[in-house]
């Protein structure tokens, strides 16, 4: 779910967390679809940005992201469980990308 | 190449407020942590005194790393819902934080992925007070802390040594101090009298078989440290997954979706603001 700038914001896009104030109150739930008139209040909030569904925009390139975790999983892939905890970290990063 | 032997200093290290290299907000906050019978009532004036303090910890406490997001308004309504020694954990977790801007700025990711992998895993498992296991995963490298602070450039040359032969950080720390930051974290753990099962977690996150009062907390610190390693959040010292323990590992009976969850939710939660 990315997060997206308060200029970016288009009607249609639905929360996927909720948006709190700085007090800590919820002022629009998760699911909630932005309208014109909730995007201008937002904009006149102290906000840098609001999640909304989709896909996330990622740092850096799928093959980046593969080739550091081998590096850091180098040593330790053999030992018990090690391979396991790889392949799950390594499916994970595969769907932020998104395949499967 | 320094090398000193940091038992020597445990009393140095334990008499804080002393250290010329540590911040006058964690002095005070130490100063008040450590009485003996500290009261609900003292703690919660403490901070309520401070506005800039109480601010920080109700932000640390709605955020996501806790899973209260924004129902605790007051600082004793804090106290009364996680305890004593869980808010204890948060102010010095605020502390913290603003050293770990300035020496170690991955460290504080680290921990605070750390914290929330602990507090999901400790969920799943059904334990009572997940938020205490996930104050034990944020405190965990509170040891790196404090020698960072008073013995930088022997840090230096341990993180520096742990990239450059492809051992751990806390390998590195027994060349360079003799003792690990698990030591020196289990030391100031006891003087602020912090409970036995998070005193555990602090010395022997890295050798879990030792843990003897509390296993489980620290079966699931141990693996969270590693989770969060493996999926690249932060910098702890060094660039590497270490291992992980099979007994412990084994006693946490996760399952790969399990996993995936934990990976999901801290991945998450670290997306929104975490400056406290």
């Amino acid at each position: 779910m990315p997060k997206i700038p308060i200029d970016k914001l288009e009607p249609g896009m639905k929360l996927s967390k909720p948006l709190v104030s700085r007090g800590g109150m919820v002022l629009l739930g998760d699911g909630t679809e932005l309208t014109e008139k909730w995007i201008d209040r937002i904009q006149d909030m102290e906000v840098d940005g609001i999640y909304v569904d989709g896909p996330s925009e990622q740092k850096e390139s799928k093959e980046e992201s593969l080739a550091k975790l081998d590096a850091r999983f180098l040593s330790v892939e053999k030992e018990p469980y090690m391979g396991r905890l790889k392949r799950i970290v390594r499916d994970y990063i595969e769907a932020l990308y998104g395949e499967h | 190449m320094a090398s000193i032997d940091i038992r020597t200093h445990r009393n140095k290290i334990e008499n804080i407020s002393a250290l010329p290299t540590v911040p006058g907000t964690l002095k005070r906050i130490s100063s008040i942590i450590e009485k003996p019978r500290l009261t609900l009532e003292e703690l919660s004036h403490f901070v309520s005194n401070d506005p800039a303090l109480a601010s920080r910890v109700l932000k640390m406490i709605n955020s996501a790393v806790y899973g209260f997001p924004g129902r605790i308004s007051s600082v004793s309504h804090a106290i009364m819902l996680l305890g004593l020694n869980v808010v204890k954990g948060i102010l010095l977790g605020t502390s913290i934080f603003e050293i770990m801007q300035k020496v170690m700025k991955g460290l504080w990711d680290h921990s605070l992925g750390c914290a929330i992998a602990s507090r999901v895993i400790a969920e799943k498992l059904g334990l009572k007070y997940p938020e205490e296991v996930s104050v034990a995963g944020l405190l965990h490298d509170l040891g790196k802390v404090i020698l960072i602070l008073e013995y930088q450039e022997n840090y230096d040359d341990s993180i520096r040594d742990a990239t450059e032969k492809g051992i751990a950080i806390s390998e590195a720390e027994k060349i360079h101090f003799q003792e690990t930051h698990a030591a020196v974290g289990m030391w100031l753990s006891q003087k602020w009298r912090f409970p036995a099962n998070l005193i555990d977690v602090m010395a022997f996150h890295h050798s879990p078989a030792a843990a003897k009062v509390a296993p489980l907390e620290t079966a699931i610190v141990h693996f969270s440290d590693i989770l969060v390693r493996a999926r690249g959040i932060g910098f702890a010292g060094d660039p590497f997954v270490p291992a992980v323990n099979p007994v412990s590992f084994e006693m946490l009976r996760l399952s790969d979706g399990d996993i995936r969850d934990v990976l999901a939710e801290m991945e998450d939660s670290l997306e929104q603001p975490t400056d406290f």
